[in-house]
């Protein structure tokens, strides 16, 4: 069985970089250990452009397992953009650390190669294992600050909850498996259409299945993990588990839901709508209490969980379906883009912010307009991004939600549709709050002053721009992701 | 029921009762090594379903070395071994899931089987898969999870030696602990110290807890 | 034509027998060997050179009093010695001790059974007799068995990573986990007609990797670590007495017989050896006489080992299982998959080039052997507290082993200021 190694090179591509990253950090001494840095943005760099020379090709390789398409290629691009921008905020926060800089590189690395491998996976077993290496690096990075005790408490949840949920999964799976008697999810689809679709057994373990994915893009009823393990971790890998591991549920439950599920869309489509509005609705209701900016940017990115779940509520079955279900894979997607922009730019800003002190309340963001314009200005426009105001990426993400809805106008997708708009003005409330403690109130004395440093400032500048620019022309992204169909291959 | 059903559910029923007794029993060295009958109980699962190789894989990798480290974990992390009480509150509320999810789960299961839903569910001679085969799966079908696991099994490696190592030494300027400080609490000896860049570290004592 | 169901009875207790007997045998042997290199005489009082000292000092085990002392916890206690030896009877159950012997019109293989799966099934049992010793650390619930029991476990362990590996060499190169199958592959001549092919000059660095860890996994000089009786009384079984430390000392002297019994199978053709013409009927039983003959040959080695070696330090012990015997069966199950896998798709190296390979890498893995002590570990540093590393060097205190860490928990910054 040849293997297509071309299809396969960003992954190498990362899995050398990685190794590499391990290797120098057993090489280097000291101060120097921080060079691993460069090394892994280099390796990012070479993974990206071997993405981009695969945009427009369709390949498959090992069987039917791993398929590049243009999905996953664009879904590769927002992982590895996100992954340079990680790379860029993480410098200064571990090279003063000093904590174990090449194991963690390394960590990040690897975490990235499960999500590389999320878009294009095209089995069940792979998207297991492809999610296993998302989530175990990603439990050690959450406790690498092992003297903060609040470090240990959020990889331990983390941890606990993320291997429940994956049994929980694997039980699901092991069920379709027999049921399906393949791990192949076009495969999966078939096998349910032919038999007949409403078996107990098989709708329960569609659900357990679903659930393992809620639990990693913490949606609500499984959400309980996430707002103290962003605020425990340290804040870089935060940023990357707010925003890249979740991407990662949400590439694997799109290829779960819209390919092997699709036939039973009538089923888990209500769910899913309704855990959607339930993850807006009180990710944004308990933001509203919050005083730690933190666990603020991370209840809020509960709620924007729940945004994104909202167009799976609209997935339907059929093959007269197939319009309904690309608007709302293209609306996941979308949303997912913008949301990396502006989410991993606020925590670049929180970093810059507290790195040296650790103090993170609210209060301590006071007067920050005067302490350094430029970062006050960039949070501004990530949060107002964030809860969609013009001329941001944040309003298109919401917008290609809501235009999804219209594609098929059912009473369903109203009722999410309303969700969606009463939510965005709650949440305007807590995010123009902090917006105003920014620029009206005062500092505190005796705080030292911001050094953020070069790659943090460009990563955070490029960042702003980026979302101040695809919220003017947001056909940069929507013209990759509308020509993307995941259902091309089922 | 042949023979080797009767062994089938007597093996079963072993399994499961060590895996009750692995959550029920209030110390801990006897929990694991209920684990360890239990990982045991499903070789003999494996063995019944003529899947020897993989019953005796299971002995050495679960068995020989999984619950053998559970064991010295307890030892030597100095976790309370022996009959003390870790349960918290939830018991009652872990039973009831637990329990709920059970009786769901085995009622899907029963109506699946009784229902005839399965198809039409032949009964074969039991031939475990072939080495060769076992092999030839590993190894060409899915190589590509077998190397992705790989790279997932050396992070976890590091992982675990980064969670249990000792610090490495001073650790920068970079705030030591998280600080939550909401400006209308009285100020703590922290707020004094910040302008040093010196933080009060956490005592010996709580740093140990450093990994799972 | 169905076998009567004495054949494979007979067959099981003819072997286990055998085993007793051989182990019975090492007993005496040992005290004997070990006497003469000490310049004393050892048993000499019942029977012909005192063989029948075993039979009498079993029967005092029998005879004496139990004791179970009052804290422990009375099952585990009672069932670790019985873990230990059955685990120790089981894994000889795959091992054939001769060929097939056709007697009274029925034909005995000389094997309990040969599971297509028996290498894996002896490190199986390998791995349920860590538990014997475990077990019977901590269900004796004072410290220095406990000690004991962690430590051997830990070596066990440890040792057992290392030899699984040589073993996945010798599968790997015969293609097959039956063990007949690797007796069978061994049968014939090697790359040079007259020397027998057995896979100890193939596959020497294993072999080697195999012979040192066989001695670590039971537990014997100069690896006994588990019985330091400078520093642990004991060991595990320290709180053991009569029957219950019978069985320890039973399944540690039989495992002894068993490795020495697996090694000769893997690595030096188990019962194969010049049969002289025999008719076909008792060539099988001449196959028992070689068995015997190379198995007590390693007897012999365990027993010279223990008089001649003083006890391996703990950490070294853990060096030279992790930084030593590990790596080299690694690169040598990936040199002779390698191999293999050169031989199927090209005919492989010339008999001559692999030889020279095979002895090259054995250099290197003695040279490794050798080299292994110079690099400075936990034990040396914490001698020399003066020349503690300066702080903030993210390599200090970077390698210290676990256990060594263990009770030492302090913040660097002491442990720096004079």
């Amino acid at each position: 069985m040849p293997i297509d190694f071309i299809a396969i090179m960003p992954e190498i591509v990362l899995t050398v970089t990685a190794l590499l990253v391990l290797a120098a950090d057993l090489a280097l001494r000291g101060d120097a250990k921080q060079l691993v840095n460069p090394l892994a943005t280099f390796g990012t760099l070479i993974a990206i452009g071997f993405t981009v020379f695969l945009w427009g090709d369709e390949r498959t390789t090992f069987g039917t397992m791993f398929v590049v398409d243009a999905y996953a290629v664009v879904f590769k691009l927002v992982f590895l953009v996100a992954l340079l921008a990680i790379l860029g905020i993480s410098w200064r926060f571990f090279a003063e650390g000093r904590y174990f800089q090449g194991e963690y590189y390394f960590l990040l690395l690897t975490s990235f190669i499960g999500m590389v491998l999320m878009p294009s996976a095209r089995d069940l077993l792979l998207l297991f294992v492809a999610l296993e290496t998302v989530s175990i690096p990603a439990f050690v990075m959450a406790g690498l600050r092992k003297r903060d005790l609040y470090s240990s408490e959020a990889a331990l949840k983390f941890f606990i909850i993320g291997v429940l949920s994956v049994a929980l999964m694997l039980f699901g799976m092991s069920m379709v498996y027999g049921f399906t008697g393949t791990t192949d999810l076009v495969g999966i689809a078939e096998a349910i259409r032919a038999g007949d679709a409403d078996v107990p057994l098989l709708l329960g373990s569609v659900m357990l299945v679903i659930v393992g994915f809620g639990f990693k893009v913490s949606a609500v009823p499984f959400h309980f993990w996430a707002p103290d393990t962003y605020a425990g971790s340290p804040m870089p890998v935060a940023a990357m588990l707010a925003v890249a591991s979740k991407a990662a549920g949400f590439a694997g439950l799109i290829a779960i839901a819209f390919v092997a599920f699709e036939p039973l869309a009538e089923v888990w489509a209500p769910v899913l709508g309704v855990i959607a509005i339930l993850t807006m609705t009180l990710g944004n209701l308990i933001a509203l209490q919050q005083r730690d900016l933190i666990r603020l940017l991370a209840y809020s990115s509960v709620a924007q969980a729940g945004y994104m779940l909202v167009p799976f509520g609209l997935a339907r079955s059929g093959s007269d379906a197939i319009a309904v279900n690309d608007a709302a894979v293209q609306a996941v997607l979308f949303y997912l883009a913008a949301y990396a922009v502006m989410n991993i730019g606020a925590f670049g800003v929180a970093i810059a912010v507290n790195r040296r002190t650790g103090l993170r309340s609210i209060a301590d963001y006071a007067g920050l307009s005067a302490r350094s314009p430029l970062l006050a200005l960039a949070l501004t426009v990530f949060l107002l991004s964030l809860g969609g105001a013009p001329p941001t990426v944040g309003l298109w993400a919401k917008f290609a939600i809501l235009e999804a809805i219209t594609v098929d106008v059912t009473a369903f997708g109203v009722v999410l549709g309303s969700f969606v708009v009463i939510n965005s003005v709650i949440a305007f409330f807590y995010y123009l709050k902090v917006v105003k403690t920014l620029w009206m109130d005062e500092a505190r004395e005796g705080l030292p002053t911001l050094q953020p440093g070069f790659n943090l400032s460009a990563v955070v500048v490029v960042l702003m721009v980026g979302t101040v620019v695809l919220g003017v022309l947001p056909g940069l992204i929507t013209d990759f992701t509308s020509i993307t169909s995941v259902l091309a291959t089922g | 029921m042949t023979g080797h059903d009767v062994v089938f559910v007597l093996v079963g029923l072993l399994t499961a009762a060590a895996a009750i007794l692995t959550v029920t029993s209030k110390n801990l060295v006897h929990a694991a090594l209920f684990l360890a009958t239990t990982l045991a109980g499903i070789a003999g699962v494996f063995l019944v379903l003529a899947a020897d190789f993989l019953a005796l894989v299971q002995l050495v990798v679960y068995v020989g070395a999984v619950a053998v480290l559970f064991l010295f974990g307890l030892m030597l992390t100095r976790a309370p071994i022996g009959r003390e009480a870790l349960d918290n509150q939830n018991r009652g509320l872990a039973i009831g899931v637990s329990g709920g999810l059970f009786v769901v789960l085995s009622a899907l299961i029963v109506d699946a089987v009784v229902g005839g839903s399965l198809g039409d569910t032949t009964v074969a001679e039991v031939t475990g898969p072939g080495i060769e085969d076992i092999g030839m799966a590993i190894f060409a079908e899915w190589v590509l999870p077998f190397e992705v696991l790989s790279m997932l099994l050396l992070a976890a490696l590091i992982g675990a030696i980064v969670l249990a190592r000792r610090e490495p030494g001073d650790s920068g300027e970079e705030a030591m602990a998280t600080r939550i400080d909401f400006g209308d609490a009285p100020p703590t000896e922290g707020t004094d110290s910040l302008s040093s860049g010196s933080l009060p570290e956490l005592t010996s004592g709580e740093r140990r807890e450093g990994g799972p | 034509m169905e076998t009567p169901l004495w054949v494979p009875l007979l067959q099981v207790v003819v072997i286990f027998t055998y085993y007793l007997l051989l182990t019975a045998l090492l007993i005496w042997a040992e005290r004997r060997v070990v006497a003469r290199m000490q310049s004393r005489l050892g048993p000499n009082r019942v029977g012909p050179f005192g063989i029948l000292q075993t039979l009498v000092d079993g029967v005092k085990m029998f005879f004496k009093e139990d004791v179970t002392p009052g804290m422990v916890n009375k099952l585990i206690f009672n069932i670790a010695p019985i873990v230990g030896v059955v685990a120790g009877f089981l894994s000889i159950a795959v091992i054939p001790i001769g060929g097939e012997v056709t007697l009274f019109g029925e034909t005995f293989t000389l094997v309990v059974s040969d599971l297509n799966v028996g290498v894996l099934w002896v490190l199986a049992m390998g791995s349920l007799h860590v538990y014997s010793t475990f077990l019977a650390g901590w269900a004796s619930n004072s410290p220095y068995p406990l000690m004991g029991g962690i430590r051997s476990s830990a070596q066990m362990v440890s040792y057992e990573i290392a030899q699984g590996l040589a073993v996945a060499s010798v599968f790997i190169y015969t293609g097959s986990l039956r063990v007949s199958d690797i007796v069978a592959a061994q049968s014939g001549s090697g790359f040079v007609e007259g020397v027998p092919g057995w896979y100890a000059i193939p596959l020497f660095p294993a072999f080697m990797v195999f012979v040192i860890g066989m001695v670590a996994e039971a537990g014997r000089p100069p690896f006994d670590l588990a019985e330091a009786e400078g520093e642990l009384v004991g060991g595990f079984n320290t709180e053991y007495s009569g029957l219950r430390f019978g069985m320890f000392m039973l399944a540690e002297f039989m495992s002894v017989v068993t490795m020495s019994a697996i090694v000769v199978t893997l690595f030096l053709g188990g019962p194969a050896g010049p049969t002289f013409g025999a008719p076909d009927a008792v060539a099988g039983l001449i196959g028992v006489f070689w068995f015997t003959l190379k198995t007590a040959l390693f007897i012999f080695l365990f027993i010279l080992l223990r008089g001649a070696l003083p006890r391996y330090r703990y950490d070294r012990l853990m060096n030279l299982g992790w930084k030593v015997l590990i790596p080299v069966a690694l690169v040598w199950t990936l040199v002779t998959a390698g191999m293999v896998l050169l031989e199927q798709e090209q005919g492989g190296f010339g008999a001559g080039l692999r030889l020279t390979m095979a002895s090259a890498a054995g250099v290197i893995l003695l040279w490794l052997v050798a080299t292994s002590r110079t690099p400075r570990d936990a034990g040396d540093r914490a001698d020399h507290h003066e020349v503690a590393p300066a702080p903030g060097d993210p390599a200090a205190g970077g390698d210290d082993d676990v256990l060594a860490t263990h009770g030492e928990d302090v913040p660097r910054t002491e442990e720096v200021s004079p």
